[in-house]
């Protein structure tokens, strides 16, 4: 195959050993969110919602089972070239993010505890601003052997015009991960291939390199060379101010 | 035609050994009959088909649908990956219906399952703590050896063989995700 991807372990990143938990209480976001009739006033830290969660919430069910005869389609070649596109996730602190849902309602990071978030993103070169992310992290497990959390990451990269690509896959706050690319639209129709994750600074900047297939060629905006990644990085001035030649068409925000 | 063209079926058990704190059901649409609004994250073990080697677990959640009183269960649709240690991983996303078969589209995956396609068959055995998967994968290379065995047919005593429960070295992938 074209495309080999290497599965040596990554190094741990040395992240601030303060780090999360100081930052992630300075997150929960306190404003109750009028929703459908729900006062969701309950998603800060010092919660006063009173779950009903019963310890066998499930009951059992006598089940059967449909036999579905699949059949397979036929398959359509994919082209096979990898392209790589580099992209900066930034949290500048303006977009009310990350949410940390403290559903556990335990004091440690537990299973139940949900964490939707939103961030900027910029090109590779951090000379454009092109979009944003928008998703939700699961926590999974807390690791406290590596003082971080496992979550299932769920979430998209918005490129403005140019269309949007889906993700799913781990986040360890500890080590690089990759994620599936599960899809996309628009210049990301069709996309399929894999995604590494690297944490600069946790949670305010990470670095991802995309490994995509199925798509045509991307466009030169979005292929600057990268700026190695590294604590102090910074987008350009305009980028951050979203000038005209420092941000795509339409950039979404 | 290329490898990647064939399907390639791959088995696997997951178990909820209940020692994970898993489920935790969100009762969030704060109503006395499972309801829209619920929300279960979860993260299970997962073993190879015949049940002889520790490979990793699930993670994930399910989003309650609809409580479907006549079949007497629920709709969920739920998006979680399988971890496979070193290998990598798959990500699905689909229908688990708690009183019958499903099958779940298989989104994406890293590692040596990076590019993946096809479709995986969700059969529970007791629910919700014993479930066996039928994936049917295309799009990647050959699954290694350790991957692939005769399953075992489920039935509700199915259990990990005490090695792999235990997972030891023999009975475990190398870095199985845990």
């Amino acid at each position: 195959m074209a495309s080999t991807t290497s599965l040596k372990p990554i190094p741990s990143i040395n992240l601030p050993s303060q780090s999360h938990r100081a930052l992630a209480s300075n997150f929960s976001y306190s404003k109750p969110f009028p929703f459908h009739g729900l006062n969701l006033s309950w998603v800060t830290e010092t919660s006063s919602f009173t779950s009903s969660r019963s310890s066998n919430p499930f009951t059992t069910t006598a089940f059967f089972f449909n036999k579905f005869k699949q059949e397979a389609a036929p398959h359509t070649p994919k082209p096979t070239k990898v392209q790589e596109l580099h992209v900066y996730e930034m949290n500048e602190r303006d977009r009310s993010s990350p949410a940390v849902l403290k559903l556990s309602q335990k004091p440690v990071n537990s299973l139940g505890d949900l964490v939707p978030f939103t961030n900027k993103l910029y090109s590779g070169d951090l000379q454009k601003r092109v979009g944003i992310t928008a998703g939700l992290c699961v926590l999974i497990q807390h690791v406290p052997e590596k003082k971080g959390d496992r979550y299932e990451a769920i979430y998209s990269f918005y490129f403005g015009d140019y269309g949007h690509l889906s993700v799913q896959g781990p986040y360890l706050t500890y080590e690089d991960s990759y994620l599936a690319v599960t899809g996309g639209s628009g210049i990301f129709e069709g996309a399929y291939g894999q995604v590494k994750l690297h944490q600069i600074v946790f949670p305010m900047k990470l670095y991802y390199t995309f490994y995509l297939k199925g798509i045509g060629d991307l466009p030169a905006e979005l292929l600057g060379k990268p700026v190695p990644p590294s604590p102090a990085v910074e987008p350009s001035a305009a980028a951050k101010a979203t000038e005209p030649h420092g941000s795509i068409p339409n950039f979404t925000n | 035609m290329a490898a990647s063209d064939k399907v390639q079926e791959l088995h696997v058990y997951e178990m909820n050994e209940r020692d994970r704190g898993s489920p935790a059901y969100l009762r969030l649409s704060q109503k006395p009959v499972n309801s829209l609004g619920d929300i279960v994250p979860f993260s299970n073990k997962i073993y190879r088909g015949d049940l002889e080697k520790r490979i990793g677990i699930t993670a994930g959640m399910c989003i309650l649908i609809e409580h479907k009183p006549e079949l007497k269960g629920d709709r969920y649709e739920a998006i979680f990956s399988f971890y496979f240690g070193d290998y990598g991983h798959i990500a699905v996303q689909g229908p688990y219906l708690t009183y019958q078969d499903s099958y779940l589209a298989i989104t994406g995956g890293s590692g040596i399952f990076e590019g993946v396609s096809g479709q995986v068959k969700l059969h529970q055995i007791v629910f919700p703590f014993k479930l066996f998967y039928t994936f049917y994968l295309k799009g990647i290379g050959e699954l290694p050896e350790e991957l692939l065995c005769k399953p075992v047919d489920p039935h509700p005593a199915v259990e990990a063989v005490p090695a792999a429960k235990a997972c030891e070295p023999h009975a475990a992938i190398a870095s199985f995700t845990n």
